[in-house]
């Protein structure tokens, strides 16, 4: 096949002209159950309904230990009793902490927070705050994947514009925009699949000849005197940027699944497809991980602060945020929303079934020594504990052992540890390592107390 | 005379203070205005004008917009909506600290040049608009004046005969790597190439040399690119780059006399309504939910309405009016049709299309009053003062307010058989809300309380009257109005209300956030405006600044 083939006439129409997928597949010679570990985090906002001074025990388990599929069903009236099926394969973490304080916004201190465990900037404050170090997946990118492949920021939902994306930092205050767009990013990885070698191999060339001029500009742009930091940066990151074309495996999703993401594309922000376009970004995340192209991938439900309207038994109700806060206002005061623990608790439970569609597409991928899913290890994870927006009891629930690296099929409760130490433990898993060469044990601000989460360490 | 001499290393932490607010940005001046030391006219001159970017990148839109105008498009190429979009700046989408260029956005940019190339050569009357014709001069001497024209539109300046040659080099190439006509793969490959360069994506200022005062006067063309992308957002045209070559940008009379025929052309108004529609949040009217239980009458159709009404009125002040912030608040004209005609309780002069009307001077004044704000800011069945209140502290005051608090606390309960009464009971006098609620925010939401959730004028709420009159800290002292209307009026009178407008339009037009350097211009601005300066003249005023033709020389870290 040509790729003028994929060139439609006109101006202003969709084209889809397939480009460079951003990772290149590593190991095109890898055979099934050859895959290297892999995480994957989907964020919720606003906290989950778990135990206050007065409102009772809807999210975890009555007992800690171990975790089967009768014992989940059993306390059907617990959100993570939607996961019952997968309950050998699953980590329930309580007691997770966010170590610093926020600045003045708790949404933000918390989405700063929760996958970089680090401080939250002094400037900007409030709502606009930014995390002081890098994310965990960006760690995992930097270290694990081949140079210059990021991991994959993805994004479901409205941006709304008081907090947008929050989880994936490379470094302090450098947030990485986060694609809400299933065909974008689709694209963005998988465009090329399906050209013929030779087609490749020329596109390849044309690509290294107009990248080298590029990468000749930018460095005689690098070499003035004059830059200030700011720029020198801006123009470090541009140059890093540009690859050439490596040709690899090919992965694609099936013609049905791509023509949905089209048709999807002009409404992937609107409220009300949340849900399906969170689903599309997992069928490319499972995708990605299926074809080895990044070890690392995130996901966010909603805006920072998520102001989705979920639909209840095919109700609208109020903004999910409205709802977290109880009552009928963004700001801390306002009228009371009756009943509003119960929609709460019923947005986890779609949160929760969104996590397991994750899990199901995971899993779907046979690969002879095991499913997908065994091989890496999926986080839903919250950036707030209740609803009192706390920084304690953070919700952490995982699934997938990354190749036995991790003691799944159990609920601990580890009763107060700052998060750093479980998002190393998971690059850990990964092979992620510290200054010393030892597994990553380190990982977040350097004034947090450093070690493994052992108790989800397998033995 | 007063000279500005704060010690560098203390005006160099100041900004990041100031950002939220021009009132403590007031506030703090009398300490940056002083005495001490003899600084020198030098010094005092780079002390007015910060430091900023010299790589500037192309917003989404600004990108299209110069795709169109390289290639002689008729219209946009609508290839950036799936572009990754940028992070949050601020107000504005144009704030050069956050625009940058990420793996994901280079792949974008790398589709899309590719894309535009193949499209460009698949039709030859795009290819002739771009080409000159073959009279046997050669294949290589048509590549060269290609190069050189496009080129010169695509990095906004004339190209360096060493730049020239690498894309001939480019051009003679690109048989072995296109299939298909070479000179037409020439053309393909070095468009592609244009369109990633980093000469297109940023606007490279250059310019090193140093005026007697210490300022670095940009150089023709950057000036030209400058005035253009503010006042078009898109390249210069041919006149502007006529004026570069001929030196007519160097005198403030010539670069005004560009600024003005600009300003007249109708791209000037797609940028003025651009300001408005971000500092105004008109995006969120396409997004608004109205129990249809309450209003049957507010369809899906309303939002773009609504939307469409304000560009219309905000066009009426700037263009028609040749108004300013006065205007802006105050106006009677509207813009409806049938659907809003209703809402406003006039007669459709136009049935289904929009016609201009004269609202009830007892009921309406400008942008605050009109339903887009009051439904945009209002929940699915009430007003919502607190929410109308924030908007007017931060956008229009320029207030900086705390956020607010990390954790809920326990609610006070529900007492008031209004609206007003039961936010006043949670967030009044004697809450844990007092400070903020009870003295900035309540106040300036209050006055809209005449307003429901869609912006309908009302008398009564829940059957008791409307109280729609409170005071707010302006001008030194607690200021009263009965409702929107003396409000309005106050605003538009006040020192606040004025800076802050000036302010905000600063930050759109320099790409930046304000800093501590703008201070003595947005005060002067201010009082400007609140004297009747129009927007226009606000933007010609912010043309004429050495802020905007000079660079602050980088001191570059160690």
């Amino acid at each position: 096949m040509n790729r003028r083939h994929f060139l439609r006439g006109l101006f202003g129409v969709s084209i889809a002209l397939p480009f460079l997928e951003s990772f290149s597949p590593r190991k095109a010679e890898a055979g099934p159950g050859d895959i290297p570990p892999f995480a994957i985090f989907m964020r919720q906002a606003n906290g989950c309904v778990q135990k206050t001074d007065d409102e009772p025990e809807m999210f975890w388990p009555s007992q800690t230990g171990a975790l089967t599929t009768e014992s989940l069903n059993a306390e059907s009236d617990r959100a993570v009793s939607e996961l019952s099926a997968y309950a050998s394969r699953l980590i329930l973490v309580k007691g997770i902490n966010f170590a610093f304080p926020g600045n003045g916004c708790g949404h933000s201190g918390g989405g700063n927070q929760c996958l970089t465990a680090q401080k939250v900037s002094d400037t900007p404050s409030g709502n606009e705050s930014l995390a002081m170090g890098e994310s965990i997946d960006n760690r995992i990118a930097r270290e694990l994947n081949a140079e210059g492949v990021e991991p994959l920021t993805l994004y479901a939902g409205k941006k709304a514009g008081y907090i947008n994306e929050v989880l994936s930092y490379r470094g302090p205050k450098m947030i990485r925009a986060a694609e809400h767009n299933p065909i974008t990013a689709y694209q963005a990885l998988f465009g090329l699949s399906g050209l013929d070698p030779e087609v490749l191999q020329k596109l390849a060339a044309q690509r290294k000849s107009v990248n080298d001029l590029v990468r000749e500009q930018m460095q005689s742009l690098m070499s003035r005197k004059d830059l200030g930091k700011a720029d020198r940066d801006r123009l470090d990151l541009h140059f890093q940027s540009i690859r050439d074309l490596e040709i690899g495996l090919q992965c694609k999703l099936t013609p049905e699944e791509v023509a949905a993401m089209e048709l999807m594309s002009p409404d992937s922000r609107n409220n009300d497809n949340v849900i399906t376009v969170a689903q599309m970004q997992m069928d490319i995340i499972a995708l990605a991980m299926a074809c080895g192209t990044t070890r690392a991938a995130t996901i966010q439900i909603g805006d920072g602060n998520d102001s989705t309207e979920y639909y209840i038994n095919g109700v609208r109700q109020k903004s999910f945020h409205k709802i977290s806060h109880r009552i009928d206002s963004d700001g801390s005061e306002g009228p009371v929303i009756e009943g509003a623990y119960l929609l709460h608790h019923e947005i986890d439970r779609i949160h929760a079934r969104m996590f397991k569609y994750l899990l199901d597409k995971l899993a779907a991928y046979d690969l002879g020594s095991g499913s997908l899913l065994d091989f890496g290890v999926a986080v839903w994870l919250n950036d707030l504990g209740n609803k009192y927006h706390s920084y304690t009891d953070v919700p952490f629930v995982l699934a997938g052992g990354a190749n036995g690296y991790l003691k799944t099929g159990q609920y601990v409760d580890v009763n107060g540890v700052h998060n750093g130490r479980l998002l190393g433990t998971i690059g850990a898993a990964l092979g992620c390592k510290n200054d010393a060469g030892g597994p990553l044990d380190d990982f977040g601000d350097p004034e947090l107390p450093k070690g493994l989460l052992t108790e989800i360490v397998a033995g | 005379m007063e000279t500005l001499s704060a010690p560098s290393s203390v005006m160099r932490r100041i900004p990041t203070l100031l950002r939220a607010g021009a009132l403590v940005l007031a506030c703090l001046l009398p300490s940056c205005i002083g005495t001490i030391g003899g600084s020198s006219d030098e010094q005092q001159a780079v002390l007015m004008v910060p430091e900023r970017s010299a790589f500037p990148r192309l917003t989404h839109a600004q990108w299209e917009n110069s795709v169109r105008d390289v290639l002689r498009l008729e219209q946009r190429p609508g290839f950036s909506a799936s572009f990754t979009g940028d992070p949050l700046g601020g107000v504005f989408d144009n704030n050069e600290a956050v625009l940058s260029v990420t793996p994901n956005l280079w792949a974008d940019y790398q589709r899309a040049a590719e894309e535009l190339a193949a499209l460009v050569v698949a039709d030859p009357a795009r290819v002739a608009a771009l080409v000159p014709p073959d009279e046997g001069q050669g294949n290589e001497a048509r590549a060269r004046a290609f190069i050189e024209t496009v080129g010169k539109r695509a990095y906004r300046r004339p190209l360096a005969a060493a730049e020239v040659d690498k894309l001939v080099a480019l051009f003679n190439l690109a048989p072995t790597v296109i299939d298909g006509d070479p000179f037409l793969a020439g053309v393909e490959h070095v468009l592609s190439a244009i369109f990633q360069s980093p000469h297109f994506v940023y606007r490279v200022e250059g310019t090193q040399e140093p005026r007697e005062d210490g300022l670095i006067p940009l150089g023709a063309y950057e000036l030209a690119s400058r005035l253009s992308y503010l006042l078009w957002n898109t390249m210069p045209d041919d006149v502007l780059f006529e004026a570069a070559a001929a030196g007519e940008l160097d005198t403030k009379e010539g670069l005004r006399t560009h600024a003005e025929r600009m300003l007249a052309d109708p791209q000037a108004r797609d940028v003025v309504l651009s300001f408005h529609r971000q500092l105004f949040d008109w995006k969120k009217f396409g997004d608004l939910y109205k129990d249809p239980a309450v209003f049957p009458e507010f369809g899906p159709e309303m939002g773009q309405d609504l939307v469409r009404e304000a560009e219309l009125f905000v066009e009426d002040v700037v263009f028609t009016q040749e108004g300013g912030l006065n205007e802006l608040l105050t106006s009677r004209t509207a813009f409806v049709n049938d659907r809003l005609a209703g809402l406003y309780e006039v007669d459709a002069p136009s049935g289904a299309e929009f016609g201009k009307v004269e609202l009830d001077a007892e009921k309406r004044s400008g942008i605050l009053t009109r339903a887009g704000f009051l439904a945009a800011n209002g929940t699915a069945r009430a007003s919502d003062p607190i929410h109308r209140g924030v908007f007017v502290n931060l956008r229009v005051l320029c207030a900086r307010l705390p956020p607010p608090p990390n954790n809920v606390p326990p609610l006070p309960p529900v007492e008031g058989k209004t609206t007003r009464e039961i936010v006043a009971s949670h967030t009044g006098k004697g809450t844990c809300g007092a400070s903020c609620h009870g003295t900035l925010i309540n106040p300036a939401g209050f006055a809209f309380e005449n307003y429901d959730a869609i912006g309908r004028y009302r008398a009564e709420d829940n059957g008791f009257p409307v109280n729609a009159a409170d005071a707010y800290p302006l001008g030194g002292g607690m200021a009263s109005f009965n409702d929107a209307i003396s409000w309005s009026q106050m605003l538009a009178e006040s020192r606040e209300a004025n800076e802050c407008f000036a302010r905000n339009w600063l930050e759109f037009a320099y790409g930046r956030d304000a800093v501590v350097e703008d201070a003595e211009l947005i005060t002067k601005l201010g009082e400007e405006s609140r004297t009747g300066m129009s927007v226009k003249e606000l933007l010609l005023e912010l043309i004429a600044s050495d802020a905007f033709s000079t660079r602050r020389p980088v001191e570059v870290a160690q």
